[in-house]
């Protein structure tokens, strides 16, 4: 009988471990904007004074786990330090399998919190509409970024990376420095044939190649790699024994780009077929100082995240009404307008721009 | 101990400290956690699993186990939204998303209990098939922009703070119990849980039974799904993707054997409570989804540990006292 007493009682021990094992991250949570509230409220006392306690934000990426949100909390990290918020700044995101679910608990757990802004990647398409609407009932500001709610229920701005029509010009362009003035065929390796942001832009690309000043680059062939790296890596070099005469392989994805780059430098086929798209500068790095992928491009997620959080903050504060033609500055990136969202039917949408192109003159610095 | 506090011993006491410490700890450590609107927001968060988790409990106590219930709350939603979509009335595109989950539950039971497949394999076939059904009707595409009403059913208090799920769950939650425990079905589906053998000798209709716990299992699966789309106001064909594995989580945490035959729907209940409250403290205190993960992972080890510790010590310390009277007779 004793004996299954201390059993009760040590499981009760380990539970209660479990529980202990929480503490010491649940506690800064309420501790840590009356800790840091004095010291950047002295140098920035306009923004403390006008929000009082000042403004606890949440940046949420799709998901954890992945390079450029990542870049993107640095980014709002810097302005966060900028803007002297004295409140927190919390980066939270679901995991990977539970992405949807996961965004609108964290939505909706913000709403309990008291957070005054949220920066979302959305994830969840329309789903999360109606978390963003009880959010923004209970007076928070929603700002999406990366990927907008496609209603725009519930969301005030959205800050976009690029224009999509933009990304066409930019790899018409990349393939015209790579090839030279005489031009010549390439083939687009993709991502799924489902991805929209994949098709619009290449449907972007498909519409500058018409232009005359492009008549000499030839789109041979659309392939999709899934985004998953092996399947890409064999398309790409399906793709070369199919075209002999192909000399570039255009992907506007990162995970494309770098299996296409590195099928080619395997099968030592560097000299004849370059690589190009959209890629990581950590990633492509070896393959753009090797020459196997001269030039590439991508936005900055440091900037994104960083104009992100001038956008939600300058909300919050009520220095921004969420109105079209509205500008205003956003720190180190100079002065930005609100305006509607061409690629929505509803919305109102902050452009950041433009691409970064990378080549062997800025992709070492990029890539740290 | 004295016989009141006995029921201490058995698991649901365990569970019962352990909500107790949750509970406790949280309302002393994260403000805004003891408000109506923060405990509303905790069940309904989670709603469609527990809801889920009530017929779950019936199936693997049972002996089986369905593992494509996330699949056709998936499929019912998306076939309501792809029928709504294409000019059906809400009501008849509902009444379609639940056909669609008996329909479901019927295929899986004939397979189950008329030829006698093991319900693992059918229910995976079937978590897949149904997922696949709902992209094919769907591919990538998000269906929204669904009638006012449906939308403020899923979304806004029906009665008090209380929104229409929450309401189906405590009316369902009390019809399983009563049907679990207190019924003659009820014991049959225990019967049947121990040893299918003894309770077909035994002159209950197991066929049958089985047949009458995956329909159910299935129609109340499509119920969830669709109060799902209605909170969601959009459906998508990976909705409730992943779902089995946390409502199976929950029934195992709530001390029902997989194995079948034993287990409480208070157990499952107060699982349920834990795995909220938890859920919700974590989120409320940004511990990341990794942690939280982690921690729920680390709570069903333990419910499946524990029973076997139980057992064992009390084996090895009734083997010492058998030797130590031998040793004093000697």
């Amino acid at each position: 009988m004793r004996k299954t007493n201390i059993v009760i009682l040590s499981m009760l021990l380990i539970f209660s471990m479990l529980l202990a094992a929480c503490a010491p991250a649940v506690a800064p949570a309420p501790a840590a904007p009356a800790a840091d509230a004095t010291e950047p409220a002295a140098t920035e006392p306009a923004a403390a004074e006008a929000t009082g306690e000042g403004v606890p934000m949440v940046l949420m990426p799709k998901f954890l786990g992945i390079l450029v949100f990542d870049q993107a909390y640095q980014g709002a990290l810097e302005a966060h330090k900028e803007l002297g918020n004295p409140a927190e700044l919390q980066f939270l995101g679901p995991t990977p399998e539970n992405s949807v679910a996961g965004q609108i608990e964290i939505l909706t757990n913000a709403t309990t919190q008291g957070v005054k802004a949220i920066m979302i990647s959305n994830n969840a398409g329309d789903q999360i509409a109606p978390a963003a609407k009880a959010a923004r009932e209970a007076g928070m500001t929603v700002v999406t970024w990366d990927s907008p709610i496609p209603s725009a229920e519930g969301e005030q701005v959205f800050v976009a990376q690029v224009d999509f029509n933009e990304t066409g010009k930019v790899m018409a362009d990349m393939a015209r420095n790579i090839l030279g003035e005489d031009g010549g065929k390439f083939a687009v390796l993709s991502a799924s044939p489902d991805a929209a942001n994949q098709n619009a832009w290449i449907a972007a690309l498909q519409e500058t190649l018409k232009d005359p000043a492009y008549a000499n680059l030839e789109l041979l062939d659309i392939v999709y790699g899934n985004d998953q790296s092996e399947d890409s890596y064999n398309q790409a070099l399906a793709l070369v024994d199919k075209y002999p005469d192909m000399e570039l392989i255009m992907a506007p994805t990162t995970v494309g780009i770098a299996a296409a780059a590195k099928a080619m430098q395997d099968e030592g086929l560097c000299d004849q077929v370059k690589v190009s798209g959209l890629g990581l500068p950590a990633e492509m790095v070896e393959f753009t100082l090797n020459g196997c992928a001269p030039q590439f491009a991508l936005w900055s997620f440091v900037d994104l995240g960083y104009l992100s959080y001038y956008v939600a903050y300058k909300l919050a504060t009520g220095e921004l009404q969420g109105v079209e033609g509205e500008t205003f500055e956003a720190g180190r990136m100079g002065t930005y307008t609100i305006e509607k969202d061409p690629t929505r039917d509803a919305g109102l949408r902050v452009l950041m721009g433009p691409f970064t192109v990378y080549d062997a003159s800025n992709v070492e610095a990029a890539s740290k | 101990m004295p016989p009141r506090w006995s029921f201490l011993r058995r698991w649901e006491g365990l569970l019962l400290i352990l909500l107790i410490v949750i509970v406790a700890y949280n309302a002393l450590n994260t403000p805004g956690y003891l408000t109506v609107n923060n405990w509303v927001n905790l069940f309904q968060l989670s709603i469609e699993k527990i809801i889920v988790a009530l017929i779950m409990t019936f199936i693997i106590i049972n002996a089986e186990i369905d593992l494509s219930v996330a699949s056709v709350m998936g499929l019912s939603a998306c076939l309501t939204g792809f029928l709504y979509a294409g000019g059906a009335p809400m009501a008849g595109a509902l009444a379609a998303g639940l056909l669609a989950g008996i329909i479901a539950g019927l295929f899986n039971s004939f397979w189950i209990s008329a030829v006698g497949l093991p319900s693992l394999v059918v229910t995976l076939s079937g978590l897949i098939m149904y997922r696949g059904l709902a992209y094919v009707l769907l591919e990538d595409r998000s269906i929204g922009n669904f009638p006012a009403w449906f939308n403020q059913l899923g979304q806004q208090p029906l009665l008090g703070p209380f929104p229409l799920a929450m309401l189906i769950f405590f009316v369902l939650l009390l019809f399983a119990i009563i049907i679990l425990h207190y019924s003659g079905f009820g014991r049959y589906i225990y019967v049947i849980g121990n040893s299918k053998d003894v309770a077909r000798y035994a002159g209950v209709r197991v066929q049958r039974t089985k047949m009458l716990l995956f329909v159910a299992s299935s129609t109340i699966a499509a119920l969830a799904g669709l109060l799902y789309a209605a909170r969601l106001g959009a459906v998508r064909g990976d909705m409730a993707t992943g779902f089995e594995l946390d409502i199976i989580t929950m029934v195992l945490l709530g001390g029902v054997s997989i194995f079948g035959g034993s287990g409480s729907l208070w157990g499952v209940l107060l699982s349920v409570l834990i795995i909220l409250n938890l859920r919700n403290g974590m989120g409320l205190a940004n511990l990341s989804g990794h942690v939280q993960t982690g921690v729920i992972g680390v709570l069903l080890i333990l419910s499946v540990l524990a029973p076997n510790l139980f057992a064992s010590f009390r084996a090895s310390w009734s083997r010492r006292r058998a030797r130590s009277q031998e040793s004093n007779n000697a």
